[in-house]
């Protein structure tokens, strides 16, 4: 009795022992790779017994667009026996990097296809997170060049095609055209006519001439570019307390202060921004393009989209997401990604997304030609888009980006929400980004 | 050959022990092993990935000595490291105050053994059992700005609206709020145990030497308590300490930094920064931190703590 006691115990913790002894560490020169059993990951995607294999795309695309995406899956679902695909909402942006970063550490649970918000490429590109596609793109001749330059640059890490543009987009304003022809207003083309266009658009403490969204800096990045603010210098330092970088910050808040404009922050910034564009509480917002759709849809009043008020330039910068396939998974996986992300990459695809939603048309062939012309028809505040899509920039592709924006993001809401004063704060800002940007 | 075969003859005795004590060791090995592997093993890891360059996007890292380290006491890392102490003991005092001096009072309300306050009292610990994520998205409601039931209540007094969430100086407080309605019901039932133990002869003789209420609270009641509310605090304080996912779903460290605890700082460095040789030494300063701060609890309060012998 007492031996099978002590043989049980033994099994136990070599059962236990035998469990926890997967992964090996090699610590003895100083590059340590962390995952030295590289293995084809214990995947979402999986071979069945019947040959299908099943491959997860794992995206960040909301209710709204849940009707379009299982339209285009299903139809690719019943096309290819061999490979079945199931769509999985991940969260927003930031949830779904946090579920692929973790996942990919861990070597399991990698879906086939994945979505990344832009300025997440250059992160996996550095970590070889992604699969090079140059090869598949050259072994099934698929049409690259059919792309608009910078969007092919955005889902590059260096020379390496890590990635492709899915559903793409730029900072717009938004504005409410009834009241605007009522208010004998426009949205003004330069920064330098914004306060003229304040005075007379806003009432302060009843209707904003402009909100600002403050959760993400990519809204109001273009102030800073356009107004001559390096974000990231040829030094590798920041220019945000420059005396121009001061002088931007310091014109949002005057703006904020008189009542002009508002930053929206906080948990319900997204919806409460909209709310009052809705009842008319604000007669413009900065927003999304990719949004045109479900603003013309809610809003009782005839909607207008325009480019932002520009500075010295008019560069705004490309949002969206891009489609990758995990390195780690399987061949025979990869290849079955491959042919899911090269159908959505199609124009057909693309097409039907640009027409339901308010991404934009990724392909030249569809934006020089007659189905271009139908597509400016039938959304033609889409024009003003079209006119300048050479000035829409990849933006800053470093994988120390979000710690940067997450910075300015923090510092630009405390200055103008907590009246800090700004060239202060913004040296300090400063010497925070430079730290981070020499560590890199 | 008589001393041979003295040993031979302690040997013999001790075998047994020896035996005895092998099986002991043996039965404790499961657990021993579970504990180097799952506790041990990660905390020595930690030290390691202190002194690296890991980002955990990168599946390789160098060593950088104490670069980290340097960072975290002389950069930028010493702002962070000092709001982030500062709004964690915010936080524990808040929190054992709620737990500790909220407890009591409503122990000493419900310590009485009829049905009605025993329904009383199982409304007051009920939160308790309340999954905290699916607590703290009702919370997110009830503190809402513009729809919030509590706003809704202070405007019929003419007070608000109040931006719970969104405002430096009440987002903790928000925060403490959730736990204190939590926690609350915990520290009464404690108490409420721990006063079913005191000897009913203390209040029998200071009856009869006719001390008031007030005076019998403070004489018998309190100093009898004391190593209940010792062990209140000091498990409390290490809890309250590791706080997370309250601010998480609330507030998100924000607004301005205002809620920024330890935890919360340490997983935005590992899994929204992605860097783990920055979570890993904020971990390591935190870890110590609750060492010692356990052991001055232990060693100071346990001069004040009476024991009924």
């Amino acid at each position: 009795m007492k031996k099978r006691y002590l043989t049980g115990i033994v099994m136990l913790t070599a059962a236990m022992l035998g469990a926890c002894s997967g992964q090996k560490t090699t610590t003895e020169t100083s590059k340590v790779d962390t995952t030295e059993v590289n293995t084809e990951s214990e995947k979402a995607s999986t071979e069945t017994p019947g040959g299908v294999i099943e491959i997860e795309f794992w995206h960040a695309l909301e209710n709204q667009y849940e009707a379009t995406l299982n339209k285009v899956v299903d139809e690719f679902n019943k096309t290819h026996t061999d490979i079945s695909v199931k769509p999985v909402y991940v969260g927003a942006y930031a949830a779904l990097n946090e579920a692929i970063v973790a996942s990919n550490a861990a070597g399991t649970g990698l879906p086939g296809v994945a979505m990344a918000n832009i300025p997440y490429v250059a992160g996996y590109g550095s970590s070889n997170l992604c699969e090079d596609l140059g090869p598949y793109i050259e072994r099934d001749g698929f049409e690259i060049d059919d792309f608009g330059e910078g969007l092919v640059k955005a889902a590059k890490y260096g020379d390496t095609q890590v990635a492709l543009p899915f559903l793409v987009s730029t900072e717009v304003v938004f504005y409410n055209k009834d009241m605007a022809s009522e208010l004998g207003v426009e949205i003004p083309e330069k920064w330098d006519d914004m306060p003229a266009f304040l005075e007379k658009a806003s009432v302060p403490g009843e209707r904003y001439g402009m909100a600002i969204p403050g959760w993400n800096t990519w809204y109001y990045e273009p102030f800073f570019i356009n107004n001559g603010v390096k974000m990231v210098t040829d030094e590798n330092t920041t220019d945000f307390a420059s005396e121009k970088g001061i002088q931007v910050v310091n014109t949002m808040k005057d703006w904020c202060d008189a009542g002009y404009t508002y930053l929206a922050v906080g948990e319900d910034a997204a919806s409460e921004m909209r709310q009052k564009f809705l009842n008319g509480e604000t007669l413009s917002v900065i927003y999304t393009s990719s949004l045109y759709n479900t603003m013309v849809e809610t809003c009782p009043f005839e909607v207008g989209m325009t480019w932002l008020p520009s500075g010295d330039t008019k560069i705004q910068e490309l949002g969206g997401n891009v489609l990758f396939i995990p390195a780690k998974n399987s061949q025979e996986v990869k290849d079955a990604s491959w042919e899911f992300l090269s159908y959505l990459m199609g124009k057909d695809v693309n097409m039907i997304w640009a027409s339901e939603s308010g991404y934009l048309p990724t392909r030249k062939s569809v934006q020089d030609t007659e189905e271009g012309k139908e597509f400016l028809e039938s959304k033609p505040a889409f024009q003003v888009i079209f006119d300048n899509l050479d000035l829409i920039d990849p933006g800053i592709q470093r994988s120390d980006w979000s710690q940067i924006t997450a910075i300015l993001k923090n510092y630009v809401e405390e200055i103008i929400e907590e009246d800090l004063d700004v060239e202060d704060s913004l040296k300090e800002m400063e010497a925070e980004i430079n730290e981070i940007l020499s560590d890199s | 050959m008589k001393e041979f075969n003295k040993n031979a003859d302690e040997n013999k005795r001790l075998n047994p022990r020896m035996i005895s004590g092998l099986k002991d060791f043996a039965c404790t090995l499961p657990a021993l092993v579970f504990l180097g592997i799952f506790t041990y093993y990660p905390i020595m890891e930690l030290f390691r990935i202190s002194f690296t360059n890991w980002n955990l996007l990168n599946d390789t890292y160098e060593y950088v000595g104490f670069k980290n380290w340097i960072w975290l006491f002389n950069g930028s890392g010493t702002k962070h490291l000092l709001n982030s102490l500062k709004v964690t003991f915010l936080y524990s005092l808040g929190e054992l105050s709620i737990t500790i001096i909220g407890g009591m009072i409503f122990a000493l309300i419900f310590n009485r053994m009829t049905k009605g306050f025993s329904t009383m009292r199982a409304i007051v610990f009920v939160p308790k059992y309340v999954a905290m994520s699916s607590a703290a998205v009702i919370y997110l409601w009830i503190l809402n700005t513009d729809s919030g039931i509590l706003n809704y209540i202070l405007s019929l007094f003419g007070v608000g609206p109040v931006d719970w969430l969104g405002d430096r100086d009440t987002a903790l407080l928000s925060v403490l709020l959730l736990t204190g309605w939590r926690a609350v019901g915990y520290g009464m039932m404690v108490y409420l145990s721990a006063m079913l133990g005191i000897s009913q002869d203390y209040y029998e003789a200071a009856a009869l030497d006719g001390a008031n209420k007030v005076q019998i609270f403070f004489k018998i009641t309190l100093p009898m308590l004391s190593p209940t509310t010792l062990f209140l605090f000091v498990t409390t304080f290490i809890s309250s300490m590791k706080v997370f996912q309250s601010v998480d779903i609330l507030t998100k460290g924000g607004p301005y930094r205002s809620t920024e605890v330890f935890v919360y700082k340490i997983y935005q460095y590992a899994m929204v920064d992605f860097r783990m040789d920055r979570a890993s030494v904020i971990a390591i300063f935190f870890f110590i931190l609750l060492l010692i701060v356990t052991a001055l609890t232990m060693k100071i309060s346990s001069g004040n703590v009476t024991y009924d012998s």
